[in-house]
């Protein structure tokens, strides 16, 4: 560590504090409104501008004090302390300075980044919102999608799997594609990744929500994700901190099944219903069994630890962090394992009074491995369906087999041998960054030249052990090992002008024109060896693994890919007295991602603003800080679509047998469609940002329209006479559908210093969605997705204009069928004939007939609204926060069930039809056939729920010794997801695989972990 | 200061300009555009390969054309186990069906892809092109007839390939127009092919003979149906085999009764998400004795069971009883082999398609079996040129006696068991020896139904419903208007 620093101080020029001849000075900092000493405010000495010196200072103490010596006359003494406006003072002779600190206004002067340059908060006329370090810091996030999960109104983020590392989508504003609705991540103003970033890292985040995106035109429609990271500050002493915490982690949840007694004679009263032979004679001896969810979930450690160090001369700044994150799995230890370590170094220089350089850098290595999840074949899946009867252990130690016998499924196997017997491993090393130069020509122009760059190699091996699971599905004959390596790389060029002027001192006038050229290129090569010596995965390795598959069977493939992009863009910014706002842009993308007759594409949006609160009619001294009136509508594409799907390729499978061997040929793939263009998206916004009370409470409410139009609908589904069911064929992507998605959003914070031993810091927010598809033109009027069961022909979930997108059309329920009259008296019910005890499906269209002419949506999976709350307060030491996230309206289907007469189930079964009048609700027990198991509204469930993400509670210990910079030790202990309320009955009512169509439907997802941190912020 | 501005407002003016559009003017890496192709002979030969795989996806109407009918049932794990096929069992099917769809799906895939040869078939010219082109045909007229026994009306596009839309533009071609495409397809395919097979699963001119034979049988044009199949009988190149039962085994395979055969191998296999894919035979571990733990059976699915009906259906003495079905509680009683009971236990078992041990099995063991599929024997060219004399306007008694008591002496091992009958006795001799020789192999279903004997034999058969399935709920919303569903479903 020392080294590290010693190697800082000799890079960056910090050269460490030296005492200089000069005055002392002293003083007491106060707060200007309260009259209160201000503890721990921060007094730098800014020596001259020149560049010659280092940085001193100090902070206040119990009493607001401070004392420095060797204080250069005219030198500048820079005050600070959050939360109050920054104030310097130029020591003219040896004494006293007291400061008395006003608060600050509001971070009204906050500087928002907005793409292709910053804009002053309070001038702002789009739709963004922003999320600030501390919000980061409190959250604790592993991930920094989880930092925008219920702190921002209009964003959504659901959990893929609570697996360590997994994916999380984010939606700003809805769900306005089947394709991809990923937003945009722009990282220092180059193309970037999320998923990777430590979240310590990141300075702000940055949403755009509405058309203030449209300067990213082709790129822009999903809304933009704009990371600042971390720089240093001029002026300023190297301020080092230290983070760590170490926590366990464990399920939030188990779902009540079903115990060995309760099992068995739920399995005796089917098979006698089915007229079949009593599986468990005398279950009285069953006892509890095996609790197959207590064998998969464990406790699992994480483990964080991060370091940065930052600071400033008067042209230097500099900011250095490394991190380390070690997470275990709730489900599988380390084989559902992520560990991450990552370095990062920011350096800007002001290399002379006109041209500055910004660089940053940051490698980032990842580990990852994980288990198979949600779905026949998930561990979880495995561990709600597996029979309690069924011993973990044989006699032998052996782990012990689910007997093929008919009524347990082909894939229904040991969950606990399943964890041991699976081996995988998946490394990335990134690194990214950006070098930049911005040139100041003149007084108000600006050029700015960039070049932003990711490139990452990742590497994964999955190990596929000989392995016998009592003939299943899931046994393997020979063993195996797949590797592949992965090579991803894109830049970013970017090269823009800004032209600043004010005239006549009202007219506020900001041009930005540049270009931006995108290109990002890669390839993929995969391989697979056999017979893996002594069937262990530490010889998993091809050298070593030299078996091949028979000839004529290819045991490696590849992909290459080259996309490129090419923009220009322009944009006015005019206000009038800084109270009247209008911004015109304007992009033009051409894009390799459409066809030749769509290569280009222009994207005009604009927005406008008024400060009423500035008009005379307000009155100078109201009880209105700002009332802002916003209102933007643009025009935004999105292109995230398949590589060359205007070309057709010879991409398919063909393979087949000659001479008894096997022999290759070639075959088309996914049909072209020369005519593919952009999502066009639609996007308008008005609102208002009102402040009150000094700015202590503050209002923005938005009310948005996001059409989109020209879906890209990829692989749609079309007739089977165009041969897209042969082997590696496939559907076109068409642009052939429209959603909208309007909503309101309302954000309200209030904050109240009381004194300087209590602060109150409360944000409400609260989003409204309503998604309507307007059309699908693809000659059904719909396309279909998603799966529910297993071997059910029709799918569960669509998108259909007038109809929620990823809607589920199902059978409508009209409870139980309590006797045969009633089945009698009924429409003919699906292929199958009822029995009493079989669930009664409505007739909706009345024709006598139940079939598939009767589904009807039976529920969606997008919720009517969506709220975040936290709350922080402050009082002397301590602090304490808690942030939590609701989400009302959406539906979840219950898909975790494996429909067979053998496996494990849930303990509402225990309430079935049993009779004449027993249940209205749940169906009867039989292994005959029925028709209770295809898709119906007894499968949807409710997937509100009220989510306390995070409580933390800390105490800071600030030093007492005089040290140059504040610091201070602060511990804290933080609890994550501790407590969820919904009724849905499975694991995990927030998770989503994030399909647009489909996505609600459970089929065991890996549940968010709860967590207990306890941790330390140390800083110098 | 202002020359400053400019020269430099001049630079980015250039920079700007410089990086034009063709930046984003690249052709895509490492890829084959399909529109530009067949330009060696390579890529014809590529392009017959593409054409003859989804031949291996056919396992499924040969699985259910056995369900179908009255000799086996679907069987399975549970009574919901795939429940398409436990509806076409019970004749309860209904168009929405995921196995319907995807024999439609699979058969049209194999028509396009054969389709894309004859699309480009002028293209480039080389010597032997003429043999690719008719091996394409061939296909065609293989997987439009599967499609037509399966859907009767369907729709046609001779020389291109379908295109998006044509679902909702060209209507299904009546059952004759397709037969007349098949025999079109056909009759130019036997122009061109060599004699022999240019390699051991490649079509030959006897087969595209005896195909064109079996599509005549189909329309009941028995002299043509006979003109064809003599045509394969008088070359002289097949006999029967002398064992029945090696007829079953790996080493019976393509041997001196095969006129055409599906291949299939054991060393590459699929997922249960692509059942096309597989290089192997799925329905044979589909059809595979449940759970079997025991000598010489690899594990199946237990679906396919044999009714006791059709076990019984053999006279003492046929040796085809103990090949075709296997007694799987003699076999237990016999070897100590233990089974499990599935759905609609029979206790028989598909003997002629079902698992054998020692296949290498590579990928999914059920999924991958190498049993190749005898889709034309030579029996069947006797039976149905049989059939053919039997019932032709001028029927020629005899030579059907002939060529059905071939087929019944090696069944019997003797010539005892000859049949003397004529007239519509031996009509009826010859349906029933069809069923007894080719029990399992997918024919039966279809055989009731061309000789109008379906309703008499299948429960829950209605007549002028089920002669034909119905076109798959997707294709007719697909189709938005432009073809109408089967009559009665």
């Amino acid at each position: 560590m020392r080294s590290k620093l010693l190697l800082c101080a000799l890079l960056l020029g910090c050269f460490g504090l030296h005492a200089q001849e000069g005055v002392a000075v002293s003083g007491t900092v106060t707060d200007a409104t309260s009259g209160e000493s201000l503890i721990g405010a921060s007094v730098i000495v800014v020596t001259g501008a020149d560049g010659t010196g280092g940085v001193t200072g100090t902070v206040t103490d119990i009493d607001g004090g401070y004392t420095l010596n060797n204080v250069p006359l005219n030198a500048t003494l820079r005050f600070t302390y959050t939360g109050f406006a920054p104030t310097e003072e130029v020591v003219t002779a040896a004494g006293i300075i007291d400061v008395a600190m006003g608060m600050d206004a509001q971070a009204l002067d906050e500087v928002v980044v907005i793409g292709y340059g910053t804009q002053v908060k309070r001038n702002v006329t789009g739709s963004v919102s922003t999320v600030d370090a501390e919000t980061i810091d409190e959250l604790k996030p592993q991930k920094i999608e989880q930092a925008l999960q219920g702190t921002v109104a209009g964003v959504n983020v659901t959990t893929q799997s609570g697996s360590p590392g997994a994916g999380l989508n984010i939606r700003i504003r809805g769900i306005s594609t089947n394709g991809q609705n990923a937003p945009l991540v722009i990282i220092d103003g180059y193309q970037g990744d999320l998923s990777t970033i430590n979240p310590q890292d990141v300075a702000t985040i940055t949403v755009l929500k509405d058309a203030q995106a449209a300067v990213y035109g082709t790129i822009g429609a999903n809304g933009v994700i704009l990371i600042t990271t971390k720089t240093g500050k001029k002026n300023s002493p190297t301020s080092f901190s230290y983070n760590t915490y170490y926590g366990t982690q464990s399920t939030s949840r188990k779902l009540n099944l079903l115990n060995a007694t309760e099992y068995g004679l739920l399995l005796n009263e089917s098979y006698a219903a089915g007229g079949q032979a009593l599986p468990f004679p005398d279950a009285s001896q069953l006892g509890v069994g095996t609790d197959w969810q207590d064998e998969v979930f464990e406790t699992a450690p994480i483990v964080s630890h991060d370091f940065t160090a930052s600071g400033g001369s008067d042209r230097v700044t500099y900011s250095v962090g490394a991190s380390y994150l070690n997470q275990d799995g709730i489900v599988g230890g380390d084989k559902a394992g992520f560990r991450r370590a990552t370095g990062r170094l920011s350096l800007g220089v002001d290399l002379t009074d006109k041209l500055k350089l910004t660089t940053n850098a940051i490698y980032t290595y990842i580990d990852r491995d994980a288990l198979q999840e949600n779905g026949l074949g998930a561990v979880l899946f495995n561990g709600l369906n597996a029979p309690p009867t069924l011993p973990v252990r044989r006699a032998d130690g052996e782990f012990s087999l689910i007997p093929n016998t008919a009524g347990f499924g082909n894939e229904v196997i040991n969950p606990a041998a399943q964890i041991a017997n699976t081996f995988n491993d998946y490394d990335l090393n990134k690194i990214n960054g950006i070098v930049g130069l911005d040139y100041n020509v003149i007084e108000g122009l600006v050029l700015t030249g960039r070049v932003g760059f990711n490139t990452s190699n990742s590497e994964g091996r999955t190990f596929n052990k000989q392995i016998n699971y009592g003939g299943k599905v899931f046994d393997i004959q020979r063993s195996s090992v797949n590797q592949n390596a992965i090579n991803d790389n894109n830049y970013t060029f970017d090269l823009f002008g800004t032209y600043e002027r004010t005239f006549a001192d009202a007219h506020h006038l900001t041009g930005t024109v540049g270009t931006t050229l995108f290109r990002e290129l890669g390839n993929g090569l995969f391989a697979t060896g056999f017979d893996v010596p002594n069937n262990d995965f530490e010889f998993a390795d091809i050298s070593l693994a030299t078996g091949t598959s028979p000839e004529g069977a290819r045991d490696v493939s590849s992909y290459s890919y080259d996309e490129r992009r090419l923009s220009y863009f322009g944009r006015v910014q005019y206000d009038y007295l800084s109270r009247y706002f209008v911004t015109a842009m304007l992009r033009r993308d051409a894009s390799t991602k459409f066809g030749p007759e769509n290569r280009s594409a222009l994207f005009p949006s604009a927005t406008a603003g008024w400060i009423a609160s500035d008009e005379s009619f307000f009155g100078d001294e109201g009880l209105v800080d700002l009332l802002k009136f916003r209102v933007s509508y643009g025009i935004l594409g999105n292109d995230q679509i398949v590589n060359n799907g205007f070309i057709g390729s010879l991409s398919g499978e063909a393979t087949y047998v000659i001479n008894g061997l096997l022999v290759n040929g070639t075959a088309i793939g996914t049909l072209p469609n020369p005519s593919l263009q952009w999502e066009e998206a639609k996007k308008f916004n008005a609102g208002f940002d009102l402040a009150l009370l000094d700015y202590r409470l503050n209002f923005t409410v938005d009310y948005f329209i996001n059409t989109r139009d020209e879906l890209l609908i990829s692989n749609i589904p079309v007739s089977g006479i165009v041969g897209t069911a042969a082997p590696g064929a496939g559907s076109p992507t068409v642009n052939a559908g429209s959603v909208r998605n309007k909503g309101l959003e309302l954000a309200i914070n209030y904050q109240q210093r009381f004194n300087s031993d209590l602060k109150l810091n409360v944000s409400v927010n609260m989003t409204t969605l309503d998604n309507e598809v307007l059309a699908v033109n693809n000659g059904t009027g719909f396309i279909e997705g998603g799966a529910f069961g297993v071997g059910q022909d029709l799918s569960p979930s669509r998108m259909e204009a007038g109809q929620p997108i990823g809607y589920f059309l199902g059978y409508q329920t009209a409870g139980i069928f309590q006797n045969e009259s009633e089945i009698e008296a009924h429409a003919s019910q699906l292929e199958v004939r009822p029995q009493p005890g079989d669930l009664r499906f409505v007739d909706t269209n009345g024709d006598g007939v139940v079939d598939e002419s009767d589904r009807v949506n039976i529920g969606d999976p997008i919720a009517d609204y969506t709220f975040g709350g936290n709350v922080r307060v402050d009082f002397k030491g301590f602090d304490f926060s808690a942030y939590a996230f609701a989400s009302v309206g959406g539906d979840i289907v219950r898909n975790y069930e494996r429909a067979l007469p053998n496996v494990n189930r849930s303990d509402y079964f225990l309430g079935r039809w049993t009779g004449a009048g027993t249940s209205t609700e749940i169906p009867r027990a039989t292994t005959a056939a029925t028709s209770n198991n295809v898709f119906s509204d007894f499968f949807v469930e409710d997937a509100s729920f009220l989510r306390l993400q995070n409580v933390q509670l800390g105490y800071t210990m600030p030093f007492r010794k005089t040290a140059a910079r504040p610091s201070s030790l602060r511990i804290y202990v933080s609890g994550q997801n501790l407590l969820t309320f919904t009724n849905y009955q499975g694991f995990d009512p927030g998770a989503s695989s994030g399909d647009p169509i489909g996505g609600g439907i459970d089929s065991g997802f890996y549940p968010v972990a709860r967590t207990i941190l306890f941790g330390a912020n140390l800083s110098l | 200061m202002k020359s400053k501005v400019l020269s430099l407002t001049l630079l980015l003016f250039f920079v700007v300009t410089a990086c034009d559009d063709d930046f984003v003017e690249r052709t895509p890496v490492y890829a084959i555009d399909s529109e530009n192709y067949f330009n060696a002979e390579a890529d014809y030969n590529n392009a017959l390969i593409a054409a003859y795989d989804l031949l291996q996806a056919s396992y499924l109407n040969v699985m259910l054309g056995e369900i179908a009918s009255d000799n086996t049932l679907a069987g399975g794990e549970t009574a919901t186990d795939a429940p398409g096929i436990q509806q076409i069992d019970d004749m309860i099917h209904t168009p929405v069906n995921g196995q319907l769809k995807n024999i439609w799906d699979w058969m049209f895939a194999g028509v396009q892809r054969a389709t894309f040869i004859i699309e480009f078939q002028d293209k480039t010219e080389f010597e032997g092109r003429a043999q690719i082109v008719a091996e394409a045909r061939f296909l065609r007229a293989y997987y439009n007839f599967e499609l037509t026994k399966w859907f009767g009306p369907i729709p046609l596009k001779s020389d291109a390939r379908f295109a998006l839309g044509d679902e909702s533009s060209i209507p299904r071609a009546t059952v004759s127009e397709v037969y007349d495409a098949i025999e079109s397809d056909l009759t130019l395919a036997i122009a061109d092919l060599a004699v022999d097979a240019p390699a051991i699963g490649r079509v030959s001119r006897d087969a595209a003979l005896a195909l064109l034979g079996k599509a005549h049988l189909y329309q009941k044009e028995y002299a043509q149906a006979a003109t064809a199949l003599l045509g394969v009988i008088d070359s002289g190149r097949y006999q029967l085999a002398d064992d029945y039962a090696s007829i079953w085994e790996l080493t019976g395979e393509n041997g001196v009764e095969s006129v055409f055969e599906v291949q299939y191998t054991d060393a590459e296999g699929a997922t249960f998400d692509c059942f096309q894919c597989s290089e192997g035979n799925v329905a044979v571990g589909f059809n595979g004795i449940r759970n079997h733990t025991g000598p010489l059976y690899d594990n199946g699915f237990s679906f396919n069971v044999p009714t006791e009906e059709a076990f019984n259906a053999f006279e003492q003495g046929d040796s085809r009883q103990e090949v075709s079905i296997l007694d799987i509680d003699a076999w237990a009683a016999e070897t100590g082999a233990t089974f499990g009971i599935g759905n609609e236990h029979t206790g028989y078992y598909n003997r002629k398609y079902i698992a054998r041990k020692g296949d290498a099995n590579i990928g999914d063991p059920v999924l991958t079996n190498p049993n190749n599929y005898r889709s034309i024997r030579y029996a069947d060219v006797l039976l149905m040129a049989a059939e053919a004399f039997a019932f032709m306007e001028m029927s020629q008694d005899g030579k059907a006696r002939d060529y059905l008591n071939q087929v019944r002496r090696r069944a019997f091992g003797d010539m005892d068991h000859d049949i003397s009958a004529s007239g519509p006795a031996l009509q009826d001799f010859i349906l029933r020896e069809r069923r007894l020789e080719f029990v399992g192999e997918g024919h039966r279903f279809f055989d009731l139904v061309r000789t109008g004997r379906a309703a008499g034999a299948i429960d829950g058969f209605t007549a002028g419903k089920h002669e034909v399935f119905p076109v798959p709920f997707q294709e007719i919303q697909f189709s938005n208007g432009n073809w109408e569903q089967n009559p009665m479903y």
